[in-house]
């Protein structure tokens, strides 16, 4: 019981936007399509719609386990939210709900009370009744994106499926959607997959997060598994906040700027140029060189706005920049000021040899 | 005694100046160039129109409008009106929709060739007409040869007696030759800026392809529609070189209402010229004021939809 696509390749030209992708979404999750732009996501979600169709070959999309490839997407039943909305103009906010149930053919529509139940059981859903009977026009952008969810929930889709859905809102009403959007699957459990280029978007409303990138499937799992066992360097510096240093590998350890910092799991690997990563969090910042490996940096600026402190830093050694996180209580008890000199343990580190290019 | 309040001595307000705002000099000298163009061009000839064709008192008038010649007109040029623009309305729309909705090869060919009407002149695009179907032409040696082919279809164009140039047919045809740019050029900007968005929404609920048209494509055209038919149809009722072309000028049988007027010219009734001529003035007087109609109502829907966040 899923939607599923396997090895699906699309060409625009000789533009790659999906090559051989694979995905597999359980039935009741929300997943979230996450990449930067040009990375295929929107192009993976209207092939699952059937607004686009895969390149020949062994291409295969299904929605519990029938084979709908070749089923345009007026058959597929599936939900879809445009990024723009896409609302038609001149219909009213019922009407527009209402449109995918008036469609049908006589045989399987419902009669006009039934579909005016649904409709206002959509609507009391998003929480719009009293605008049952404006135009999209009279309608705020996160309002036009509540009604368009409702006129693709109507349908009784299978899947329900959004192309960056708070894409074109302001910051505050984002996070209210966001939640509601939660919510909203939490309470009907539909199959969903969003498009997004908001990691922390990703992160905080799916279930699983698949991350792409030049249209292949870079990593898929939990927000927990994706943010701290990222599989590649890509997805690392993807999910951003993050710092990176330029070392070298050897013996078991990274060595950067002289100093040498113990990475047991790259024990096996040959010498070779790497590249570590380190979250602003787990960088430590000490007054005296401690017993744990340091090295000596000075603040650039301190910004304490906010529920933490952050600090940009400079490497004394090559004048490298990189950012630290402390909380509150640290930040108080340590005082650090611009310009002055400190030592940096880095707690956790991740080492990727060179080989793996971002 | 109070001290005498302190006066503020404000910035004087020389009315609105913007950056770009002119003199009053320039201003009015503009405007007034442009009014007196206007005057000498546009209301100096129709308002002469009006008052030729009365200059004989209104029975001369009535009695140019009722004659037979007239009416029969007046008549052929509605009849080739009410075939020439639907049949351009529905060209027009299938037109832009291929070229707005779809990518192929060949699409600026195609957009090119629509605009061709508006490059070649109208006495050209009447002598094509009569090369291709008048008796010397090709389906003239046609009809004519020993051993056509497809003799069936030789017959039975003789047998009905059908003929293209010189009657209603080739009149029809080159009207919608003359006529076919307006209703596409004006949708083919309007559904290219509203993208596909709307119909693949549709798509996905569900709407056959003659639903989604039918339920999202018309009532999002419709006012650039009525907009194109309305120049299409002006231009069907006024045109004059491609029609003069190809109708033989027949009095009572093929003449359109502009030959009309110049045959009433060529025989030195000028006030009965003005008379008919009146008529096609207030024609484009109706037009102009749907045009303005049209406009105003398109325009309050657009301003509706970008104001909104």
């Amino acid at each position: 019981m899923s939607v599923e696509v396997k090895n699906v390749t699309k060409k625009f030209g000789s533009f790659m936007a999906l090559d051989r992708v694979s995905l597999k979404v359980e039935s009741g999750e929300l997943v979230a399509l996450l990449g930067p732009s040009g990375s295929g996501k929107t192009t993976l979600l209207r092939t699952i719609a059937g607004l686009e169709f895969p390149d020949p070959g062994d291409a295969q999309v299904l929605f519990y386990g029938e084979d709908v490839t070749a089923i345009p997407a007026s058959e597929r039943k599936a939900g879809f939210a445009f990024q723009h909305y896409a609302l038609f103009g001149h219909l009213s906010v019922f009407e527009n709900i209402a449109f995918g149930l008036r469609v049908r053919p006589k045989a399987t529509r419902p009669p006009e009370p039934d579909i005016r139940a649904r409709v206002a059981k959509l609507l009391q859903l998003i929480q719009l009744e009293p605008l049952a009977q404006r135009f999209p026009s009279q309608l705020s952008g996160g309002q036009r994106q509540r009604v368009a969810l409702a006129r693709a929930l109507a349908v009784e889709p299978k899947v329900l499926l959004l192309d960056e859905p708070f894409g074109a809102l302001d910051a505050k009403v984002r996070k209210d959607l966001r939640r509601w959007l939660r919510q909203l699957h939490e309470e009907i459990h539909i199959t969903t997959l969003f498009v997004t280029h908001d990691q922390e978007e990703a992160l905080e409303v799916a279930d699983r997060v698949a991350i792409l990138r030049n249209g292949r499937v870079e990593q898929i799992g939990t927000p927990e598994e994706i943010y701290d066992h990222p599989a590649s360097p890509f997805v690392y510096d993807f999910l951003g906040n993050v710092n990176l240093f330029s070392g070298r590998v050897k013996d078991g350890a990274v060595v950067i700027g002289g100093t040498s910092f113990a990475t047991p799991e790259t024990s096996g690997e040959r010498d070779a140029d790497a590249i570590a990563f380190v979250r602003p969090h787990d960088v430590r910042l000490t007054r005296e060189p401690g017993a744990q490996t340091t090295f000596a940096a000075r603040i650039v600026r301190c910004n304490a706005a906010g529920p933490v402190a952050n600090l940009e830093l400079e490497r004394v050694h090559d004048g490298g920049p990189f950012a630290a996180q402390l909380s509150k209580e640290e930040f108080q008890l340590l005082q650090p000021k611009a310009g002055e000199q400190m030592f940096v343990e880095l707690k956790k580190l991740k080492v990727f040899p060179e080989d793996y290019s971002i | 005694m109070t001290p005498a309040a302190p006066t503020l001595h404000l910035p004087r307000r020389t009315g609105r100046h913007h950056a770009t705002s002119e003199s009053p000099l320039v201003r009015r000298l503009l405007i007034g160039v442009a009014l007196a163009f206007l005057s000498l061009f546009l209301f100096v000839p129709l308002i002469s129109v009006f008052t030729q064709a009365l200059a004989k008192g209104i029975g001369f008038y009535a009695h140019t409008i009722m004659d037979p010649m007239t009416v029969s007109a007046i008549k052929l040029t509605l009849i080739a009106a009410a075939i020439a623009v639907p049949l351009n309305c529905v060209f027009g729309v299938c037109a832009a929709w291929t070229i707005a909705k779809f990518d192929f090869r060949g699409k600026n060919i195609l957009l090119t060739l629509i605009d061709l009407p508006f490059s070649v002149s109208p006495v050209i695009s009447g002598l094509i007409y009569v090369l291709v179907f008048g008796a010397q032409g090709w389906l003239g040696l046609y009809l004519n040869a020993d051993h056509a082919k497809f003799p069936w279809l030789a017959n039975w164009l003789n047998d009905h007696d059908i003929k293209i140039i010189f009657a209603l047919p080739g009149i029809v045809l080159a009207t919608i030759f003359v006529t076919f740019p307006f209703v596409a050029r004006e949708l083919i900007p309007l559904m290219q800026a509203q993208g596909r968005n709307e119909e693949e929404a549709a798509r996905v609920l569900g709407a056959s392809g003659w639903q989604t048209f039918w339920r999202v494509t018309v009532p999002n055209i419709k006012w650039g529609l009525l907009y194109g038919v309305i120049l299409c149809n002006a231009r069907a009722m006024g045109e004059f070189g491609a029609v003069s072309v190809v109708s033989g000028k027949i009095r009572g049988q093929t003449n359109t209402l502009p030959l009309h007027i110049e045959a009433l010219y060529d025989d030195y009734n000028f006030t009965g010229a003005f008379a008919v001529a009146s008529l096609l003035a207030l024609l484009a007087l109706v037009t102009l004021g749907l045009k303005l109609w049209v406009e105003h109502n398109h325009a309050a829907l657009n301003d509706a939809q970008i104001s909104s966040p």
